[in-house]
């Protein structure tokens, strides 16, 4: 890739982390917030590829295969966890979830 | 890989190993006292290994792990914290109607992923270290699914905040990446010294991998997590939240910073003053407003914390000592708070309210005393742990002149002392039935809770022997 690309796509990646970002602060429903946290993990992958083709280094490319496993790990506990709370509140809201204040 | 490189990662290869082997045990047979035997031998065992290989060291056992004095020594405190939270776990899981096999696995890999932080020198380890430790912790806080609400409340909010946390430090490094071209860190190290001017990338790739960090430690204002989630998580997985989580973060934290050398960019220092400014104030002001024990630690580990952070600015020779010696104080200290509250609690019920410990002193007098020494060790009275570390801590920051952040130190080590005497003040407190006086039972976890007591005491008093092992080991 010529740099004018490696820009364009850190470019792409800082947006992508900036609109996870926001969903995850603007979103009150749990699927939407973990979607928006998925989104932040993945803009980091592809930042890191991006730097990866930069510096013609495989290390961006391994980093980008953790994040990707451990995103399914981390979803997996994620969605068990909003399973059980939509059976026990019958609501996936985090407003109507969060009875722990002060 | 020769063989001593396999050698000096035994603890790491203990751990993971069994981890493997309880699984398999687990889908044979479900035996939660056999489960119990084998997590405390495996912790033992890998305790063990961490003290062994020092003829070793230092060792680059793989481009992505050192194993040597710092390693080894954070290994050591590490497992036993994990080792002490299992004892604990044991006698509090009984009661309860949970399948409760599982947790030890958890509590494991939580102890793996602390171990792989203290080692790492490199992002990749530094990430999966640290998500190894995340994720059996979101799984540990949220394992009361059937007994405790609350629990599963507290296990998504962590869920989500510490995944946002592992974003915000993964495209930090990313950018780091891109500008130095290197995951080491050493490398970085390299590429920052010969750099002439930074890029604003590279200043904000580190701004977010601090942020991940200050999330992980619950520095304020990253903090908002941190009271929930030690209110709802079981009251040992809270403990393990206050040990293992952090100690880990905090080794990672002085390797990285000591070998990219980050003292050298005053906006960074100026963040992290702000950070221990913020966490030392609001964890403590905090901390007043409430009745509940449990949240009461949380507020005061925010506080804690921000008090490490001023050891860690300090970065002169002293700064990784005094840092060390506080960590090893502040485990011991909330080891035992949070032992006596798993201790007290029955079942489903735990003993979380102010009201629990009132005149707790009349009914259970042995508890009582021991939980005073724990909360006057947190406030930093004389002859406990927590007065030594704090000592330290002060004498590292007036060497290199911080006085605005020693000045906070100490006011809101004042305020804090209030709601700490607040709970001894309630457990004193005359009883209106004597007749409710429990014969104190003897048992494993009393015996425990006693000699972390004496050891706490002990720092206290003699604590040369403690400083003259972290200075060969961490510093040295």
């Amino acid at each position: 890739m010529t740099p004018d690309y490696m820009e364009q796509g850190m470019l792409l990646a800082i947006v992508l982390f900036c609109l996870g970002f926001v969903g995850l602060m603007i979103r009150r429903n749990v699927i939407f917030m973990l979607l928006s946290i998925e989104i932040m993990l993945n803009a980091a992958g592809l930042a890191f590829i991006v730097s990866g083709a930069r510096w013609a280094n495989a290390d961006g490319q391994v980093m980008f295969i953790f994040i990707l496993a451990m995103t399914a790990a981390e979803v997996s506990v994620g969605l068990a966890l909003a399973l059980k709370i939509f059976q026990k509140y019958k609501t996936l809201d985090s407003d109507a979830i969060n009875r722990m204040k002060g | 890989m020769s063989s001593e490189d396999f050698r000096s990662l035994l603890p790491l290869l203990i751990l993971a190993a069994a981890s493997i082997l309880l699984l398999v045990v687990i889908a044979v047979r479900r035996d939660h006292r056999l489960v119990y035997y084998l997590t405390v031998a495996a912790l033992a065992a890998a305790l063990a290994a961490s003290l062994i290989p020092v003829e070793y060291s230092p060792r680059t056992a793989s481009p992505l792990l050192v194993i040597d004095g710092f390693s080894l020594f954070y290994s050591a405190l590490l497992n036993a914290a994990g080792l002490i939270v299992v004892v604990l776990s044991y006698t509090y899981l009984r009661p309860l109607r949970e399948q409760m096999e599982e947790y030890y696995v958890l509590i494991l890999l939580a102890v793996l992923g602390s171990v792989i932080l203290a080692a790492s020198r490199h992002f990749a380890s530094f990430f999966l270290g640290l998500e190894l430790l995340s994720v059996s912790l979101y799984t540990l806080v949220g394992y009361m699914v059937r007994s405790r609400d609350r629990s599963m409340e507290a296990g998504l909010k962590y869920l989500i905040l510490a995944a946002a946390a592992a974003a915000f430090l993964l495209f930090g490094m990313a950018l780091v990446f891109y500008e130095a071209g290197q995951l080491g860190f050493s490398g970085i190290g390299k590429y920052l010294a010969e750099a002439e001017a930074l890029s604003l990338l590279i200043i904000t790739g580190f701004g977010l991998i601090i942020i991940g960090i200050g999330f992980k430690l619950a520095l304020a204002p990253f903090h908002m997590w941190a009271a929930d989630v030690y209110e709802g998580a079981p009251a040992p997985v809270s403990a393990l939240v206050a040990t293992v989580s952090k100690g880990g973060v905090v080794a990672v934290l002085l390797r990285f910073y000591s070998e990219v050398d980050g003292y050298q960019f005053p906006v960074l220092a100026l963040l992290f003053s702000i950070f221990a400014a913020a966490s030392m104030l609001g964890g403590n002001l905090l901390a007043l407003l409430q009745d509940n024990v449990k949240r009461i630690l949380g507020y005061s580990s925010i506080a804690h914390l921000g008090y490490l952070i001023v050891a860690f600015l300090s970065g002169g020779a002293m700064a990784a000592g005094a840092a060390t010696f506080y960590l090893v104080a502040y485990f011991i200290t909330i080891l035992v708070a949070f032992g006596v509250v798993a201790h007290l609690s029955s079942g489903e019920q735990e003993a979380e309210k102010l009201e629990d410990y009132r005149s707790l002193f009349w009914r259970r007098p042995g508890t009582a005393v021991v939980f005073t020494a724990a909360l006057l060790s947190l406030a930093g009275i004389p002859l406990t742990a927590g007065f030594i570390g704090k000592f330290y801590i002060a004498a590292a920051g007036a060497q290199e002149g911080l006085w605005v952040l020693l000045f906070i130190l100490a006011a809101s080590s004042v305020i804090g002392l209030y709601y700490y005497l607040r709970i001894i003040m309630a457990m004193f407190a005359s009883a209106k039935d004597p007749a409710q006086r429990i014969a104190p039972l003897f048992s494993g976890v009393g015996l425990l809770l006693v000699i972390l007591t004496v050891a706490l005491v002990w720092l206290g008093v003699f604590p040369q022997a403690m400083l003259d092992m972290i200075n060969e080991w961490v510093a040295g």
